[in-house]
Order: C-alpha cells, then structure tokens, then sequence
C-alpha cells in the first residue's frame, strides 16, 4: 500500500512539471524523496518487525558495570518475598491449603501488600492446577504479588533421588516441563526455581544417591565430583528445556549455601540465576563477591531468615529475630545493582517464613503438631544471642514465622499476629536504610 | 511589615547556620567522660554490669586514697575467691545503668579517637585481664567491640589508652569494662581507675590489622614461636579425641608432630568429631580476633594414617560463624589418608582471607571410620 502511494505522488510530480529543467529537479526531488521514503518504509518495517518479538516478561539483564537486575515489565523488579506454606496449627507439610474453602491467601494477601512484600516462594505446586492458578490469580490481581514457583527436583522420595538414573531424571523432567506448561502463562508467575538443596546430596550429606559408575571409584573426593557434574548437568537440561517452551520467565537454580556451584559453572551455565537457601546471622559475609569469583549469576536468596525463640533464656526475643532480619535485609540492599559498594549481584529474597510452622520440631509426632514446640534440632553459631544454650541447639524450626499463628479462629482460620519484624521490614522496604540506623545520643 | 520580613527572613537564613554551629561544636567536643569525680555532673556512664564472679567485687566510687585527680577515684577489690564459681569477674560502665542490649541507650561518640584511663595497683604487681569499650551485645549492640590487655599495674598511677581511631562509635553503651581472672591474681586484687574519658585526638590513626606475611604457620612444630593457631575447638564427640601436638613419631620435618586419636565411640552420641585451630583458643565467633591471611593463595598440609585408609570427611578453613564471623571458607574432602606422609592443599584463590579465626580444622565420623582412626599432621601453614 505505501508503495501504492508513493508511486501516485511521483507520477504527480512528474505531471506538473512544465520544462525540461524542472522535470530534471523534480526527476531528482523525487529519486530523493523516493529514497528517503524507501528507507523510513524499512525502518518501520524493522520496527513493527521488533514489535512483534517482544522482550520477555521477566528477563535477566546484565549491566555495563557487570551488576545483574531482575527486569519484570520492563522494570527493575527488586524481589521483597516471603517464603509461603500457611499450615495451619495442627496440621502438617502434607496439609492441602490450596482447597482451604477460607482460603487463607487472600488473608495473608492482603497482610503481605500491606508490608511491602511484592513476591511470595512456593516450593511446590499443587496438584490440582485450576485450584493453583487461582491462588496466582487472587496473589496477584488482588494484591499485586508475584509467585515464584519451585518444584524440588524429586529430592525428598523414597530413598532418595537417583539422579545418576535416566528413567528418574526423565519422570522428574515431564514434571517440570508440565508445571512450566501449566502456568507460564499466568500473569502472576515470576520465574522457576529448581530444587533446594538438592546439592547436598551430591555431598553425601543428605538423601546420598549414587551409581554402578559413581561406585566404582574409590576416591570420595572424586565421587562427590561426578555427582555434582550428573546433578548440575541434569539441572542444565531442565534450564534449556524450559526456555524453549517458556522464553518469558528466568530459571533459577536452588541451591544450599555456594556448596558445589564451582561445579556449576561448568555444567549449568543454561541457568538464569541461583536461588540460595543462606543462615548466616547478622551478615552474609563474603556471598556475593564469592559467587561472583565461583560463578557470575544473579543472586535469589530464596531462603534467609531467622526465629524468634531464645532458646537460652527459654522465652520469645521478636527483638532478637528483627534484628537478625533488618541486618540481612540491608547487606540484600548494599549488593544490588549499581550500588558502587556491593557486588551488584543480588536481586532480593524470599525470607522464611511467612507463618510458624508448628510440625516441625517433632513431624513425625501429629499430636505434637498443635503444641508450638520450643525446643530445638539445631546449633548456628551465627545466630550468637542464644548459642549458649544446652547444647547449643538454638535453632527453633517452628518460631521463624514473621507472622503468629493463634489458636483463635478468625475467618475460620488461625489469627495471624504480626511480629515486630513484620513492622521492621515494612519500614526498611519503604525506606531502606543500608548503615545501620542505631545511633545513640548526641554527645554535647 | 517589611522590617516584620526582613526579621523573618534573616531568622530563616539562620536556622540553618543554628544548626550548622551546634553541629561544629559537637564535632569539635574535645572529650567525653565516663568517670571523673564522685557525683561529677559530666560522668555519663554508670559501674553497673557486674560480670562472673560478681560477689568478689566490691567497689568504691569514692575513694580519697590517693586519687589521679580531683578529690576522688574508683576503688576496685577483687577478692578472687570464685563466689559464683566463674573464675573471673569484670565490671561494665552502661548508659543507661544495667543495659545489657535489651534497651536504647548509649551515645554516639563519633568523633572522639581514643579511651584514656589512669590506673595503679594497690602493691603493683596486680594483672587486668582486659579493658574494653563497647561490645555489649542483645538487641541494641555496640557498634564497637574494641579490648585491650592484659596490662600489669603498677603501685603509682600510669596512663593507658585504647585507640578507637577509624572505630563505628555511633552506638555506645558500654563505655568501658575491665575484667580480670582468678588464675591471673590467686590472691586477689585491689587496684584503683580516675580519669576515665574519650578524646577526640586527631594524632590518633585506626590500628590497622595488619596482613600477614607468608609462609605463616597453623603448627609447625611443639612450643614453636611460629604457630599462630590453638587447637581448642573440639567438636561431636570431643570424648572420643586424644590430642597430642608433640608426637615424636616421625614427624615429617621438625621435632614433632600432631598425632590424633580418634576412637569412634560416640561419646557424646554425635557419630563424629573434629577440632578447630582457633585464634584466640575457644574462639567461636564470640570475640574479634583471628589473622589478616590475604596473601594467602592456598593451605597446605601433610598427613598419614597410622594404616592408611583412614577417611577423614573435611579438611578446611575458615567458616566459623558468630557474631564475628570468619571472612571466608575453603574445604577439600573427603580424603583417604595414606600410610606415607602425603601433601595436601587446599585451594583458597578468589578466597576472602582477610578475617580468619578459624585457621583449620579436620572432621571425621564413624560411619566411615567404624574402628577409629589414628593420623598425624604436621607443616600446616598458609603460603
């Protein structure tokens, strides 16, 4: 059609023209024009042929000064999450809060909004996928929150996972590629994240799997090298496979600590970004700079947090654990991008956990699921307010919720009551503060 | 109306110089004092954290024997007989009064470069472990944890400083302490403080850690100067470890060598164990200490089995995690011991060495190990 017109506005030309001379300007006004025109046609031609591939969703961007952003819309997108499983007290992991007729996420929705929190971690999708999708839906059309979705791998199966075994590795793929085929399309989706800690396992730490191959080798320091590279190679193929069917969201890959990631740039550098499941106090010490010398990706920290219970002085301390959090929260925001005096490489976090969990000290005991236990299974040092507890087991599983879990029954659920943190972190969020804001008085 | 204006406006234009002023002669505060005299109106931290073996303290904040200056200084009598059965007691100056973190307090001495103090012992002789300013920990910690000691007194009155230059002084609570053991003065102690004070000396410069120079050795050999590590941090099942750092079994350079025992019977029912090399001893994370190791590139170490086979789950550095946390860790592992002394290195470039605490470590366990495991180390050094 513009050719069309650009042919008519010519032959006009040429008709008006009255001499020779004239007929020779216009002849070249019009070669000019037809040029200029040709080439405006090719430019917009270029442009709507631009317009057509549009940049994906939510993508990885790699800035000049090597820093990572996490874009979503066209925007930087700074990851303000939380971990997500609202078990209810009484109940377990297993417990089925996707069919909750009181459907807690729209009251854990709205609380979230209010403090700032703009993306929730699942671990797992449900398996009903219509149910799923309107937990997504409600998250995000209600209250503007994004979901990360994340499937573990096979990790906790029965004895454990056979990575080193095609048929699993195969069972585990059509798992992933129908979670991303099931809900790449849901608007609320923000990216995928495969596996936990899985590479532990490649440790022998937990859940050990192994091959005829991997057996056969006598030295341990080697076998630990080929499960790495069968579980980082398996993860890459997962990484390739789903941005072929799903370009619009990031790949993540789970991992505890930077155990192994040596491993994975060799053998999955398909993946977009790491997820890292981190429990380090009051500091994340030298994490990111660390992973960008071992393996220069964005940085998720899926999984960072701290509890609430002193597990010396036997008590709650929600002063303890706010501390703990807005330490984190800081170091997350000095190591964003374009922040001249961090690494650049982090995107945000998911802290866990939105609610208590009360099944978790003794899971296997459900009439321990409605006592909020406060013993503890476990000793980090670097939560140093309570180490010296006995054994200095103080890591309390049931008490990193950010948010109470009450026995009373509000909308037929547990009443959530915020903690201290939750009113914390909501102040940092709308005015990150990176140096610690303590001062005490002024000296005169 | 326009004088009403002028008024106004020259009154806006000042604020801001009001503002400018009070921040100049804050900046420019000379001094700022914790103890000077009984009752004195510029004393601004209060002797109430009493510490260990609180009932062998006792304390006069009046004495007239013989003070610095003015009319009065702090009386200290540490009887050292182990009322609480600590085996140390220490005193604490907090604002406000008994603040162990759990309350907003203290003040922001940024500014001020040093801590002086004046002190003498009743005889000389008498031995303060340490002083410190800041480090109270809880939920409003110090922004500093700065220690200095031990200092042995003496019968007259000496000036000590502790230098806070290049210090984060915005959160101070605990404006200075002093603790002291009972295996550093059987008899007990009477010691006397005055004059107690910051000071914003400009002379000052912050006392860099310094990086180390290498070869520098974890263990190179029994009582050798050159070993900068404790092996105190036992871990698991620390019953089931017989330690010896002066193994005359054929070392493999040197003297000596360290000869461990491991029998793997669960003492303490964890399955496994291990020991730290720590700086200082005991050191978990809980008190700044540890090495400036940037020069590092890498660990090495030599280690036989008394048979061979032996499995030992790690060898690393670093990763100790407290509130003063090592900067980086590195790990090889597992390793089967040969019979014969054999190097091993443990890799550390792109490692952040600048604060180790944790100088190496090994660990085994039992499942592994069924019947124990006896090896030796020795030449552990960072090069």
């Amino acid at each position: 059609m513009w050719i069309i017109t650009l042919k008519a506005l010519r032959s006009t030309l040429m008709k008006l023209s009255t001499n020779k001379k004239n007929r020779d300007k216009i002849k070249a006004t019009g070669r000019k024009f037809f040029l200029l025109a040709a080439c405006s046609l090719f430019v917009l031609v270029f442009c709507l042929g631009m317009a057509s591939v549009p940049s994906p969703k939510v993508h990885i961007r790699k800035l000049k000064n090597g820093h990572y952003q996490l874009i979503v819309d066209r925007k930087p997108y700074i990851v303000k999450g939380v971990c997500y499983n609202p078990a209810p007290i009484s109940q377990n992991h297993e417990y089925d809060w996707w069919s909750d007729p009181n459907r807690p996420w729209l009251i854990d929705g709205k609380l979230m909004r209010d403090m700032g929190v703009n993306t929730i971690r699942i671990y797992q999708t449900h398996e009903n996928a219509e149910e799923a999708k309107q937990v997504i839906r409600d998250l995000y059309t209600k209250f503007g929150i994004r979901t990360a979705l994340g499937s573990w791998l096979g990790f906790w199966e029965y004895p454990c996972p056979f990575y080193g075994d095609k048929r699993f590795q195969n069972r585990v793929k059509n798992e992933v590629l129908k979670m991303v085929n099931l809900y790449k399309d849901e608007p609320g989706v923000l990216m995928w994240i495969l596996g936990n800690e899985n590479n532990y396992s490649c440790l022998g730490q937990v859940n050990p799997w192994s091959n005829e191959e991997i057996d056969k080798e006598p030295d341990p320091q080697k076998q630990k090298a080929m499960r790495a590279k069968i579980y980082y190679s398996f993860v890459n193929t997962l990484a390739q496979e789903i941005h072929k069917i799903d370009p619009n969201h990031p790949v993540a890959l789970g991992n505890g600590e930077l155990v192994g990631l040596e491993f994975a740039k060799q053998y999955a550098p398909d993946v977009d970004l790491v997820a890292c499941i981190i429990y380090r106090g009051k500091t994340f010490g030298n994490l990111f700079r660390s992973l960008k010398m071992t393996f220069d990706k964005p940085i998720l920290l899926s999984e960072f947090g701290a509890d609430c219970y002193d597990a010396y002085l036997k008590k709650e301390d929600q002063n303890m654990q706010a501390f703990f959090l807005e330490s984190q929260l800081r170091q997350i925001y000095e190591n964003l991008a374009n922040n001249q005096e961090g690494a650049g490489n982090c995107i945000g976090g998911t802290i866990f956990e939105w609610t208590d969990e009360w099944w978790k000290h003794d899971e296997s005991n459900p009439d321990s699921w409605a006592v909020h236990d406060t013993d503890s299974n476990w000793s980090n040092g670097s939560y140093y307010f309570d180490i010296k507890a006995e054994g200095n087991k103080n890591m309390n599983e049931e008490w990193f919720g950010i948010v109470a879990l009450s026995k009373e029954l509000e909308n037929g659920l547990n009443k959530r009551i915020p903690r201290k943190a939750y009113y914390v972190i909501r102040e940092f969020w709308k005015n990150p503060q990176i140096k610690n804001k303590i001062k005490g008085k002024r000296i005169k | 109306m326009k004088k009403l204006l002028a008024v106004m406006a020259a009154l806006i234009l000042s604020l801001p110089l009001c503002g400018l002023a009070e921040e100049q002669a804050a900046d420019k505060l000379k001094e700022f004092v914790v103890y000077n005299d009984k009752n004195a109106k510029d004393n601004h931290f209060i002797p109430s954290g009493w510490m260990g073996d609180y009932g062998d303290v006792k304390i006069n904040d009046q004495s007239a024997d013989n003070p610095h200056a003015g009319t009065t200084g702090i009386q200290f009598i540490y009887s050292a007989k182990k009322a609480q059965n600590q085996g140390w007691a220490g005193v604490y100056w907090q604002n406000p009064a008994n603040n162990w973190g759990n309350k907003k307090g203290g003040f922001d001495l940024t500014g001020m470069t040093k801590l002086t103090f004046w002190a003498r012992g009743a005889k000389g002789g008498e031995v303060i472990q340490k002083v410190m300013v800041g480090g109270i920990k809880g939920t409003y910690p110090d922004s500093a944890s700065v220690e200095m000691g031990p200092i042995e007194l003496t019968d007259t009155w000496k000036q000590y400083t502790i230098n806070l230059a290049g210090r984060d002084l915005t959160y101070i609570n605990g404006g200075f302490g002093w603790t002291t053991t009972a295996d550093l003065n059987p008899e007990g102690v009477t010691f006397y403080l005055d004059d107690i004070k910051f000071e914003a000396d400009p002379a000052i410069k912050p006392e860099a850690k310094k990086q180390e120079g290498m070869p520098f050795y974890v263990y190179s050999d029994r009582s050798s100067a050159k070993n900068h590590y404790i092996p105190a941090g036992w871990m698991g099942d620390y019953g089931d470890i017989k330690y010896d750092g002066s193994s005359k079994e054929d070392p493999y350079l040197g003297d000596t060598c360290v000869k461990i025992i491991y029998n793997g019977k669960k003492a303490q029912g964890s399955g496994w164990a291990g020991i730290f090399w720590q700086n200082p001893a005991n050191n978990w994370g809980t008190v700044d200490g540890g090495f400036d190791l940037s020069k590092a590139t890498k660990l090495t170490f030599w280690a036989r089995g008394v048979k061979g086979g032996e499995r030992i789950e790690e060898f690393k550095v670093g990763g100790i995690m407290g509130e003063y946390s090592d900067s980086d860790s590195a790990v090889i592992g597992p390793v089967i011991l040969n019979k014969e002394w054999t190097q091993y290195t443990i890799d550390l470039k792109g490692k952040d060495m600048s604060y180790v605490i944790g100088g190496f470590c090994w660990a085994a366990n039992v499942d592994n190990n069924p019947e124990g495991a006896t090896f030796y180390l020795d030449e552990i050094k960072y090069e």
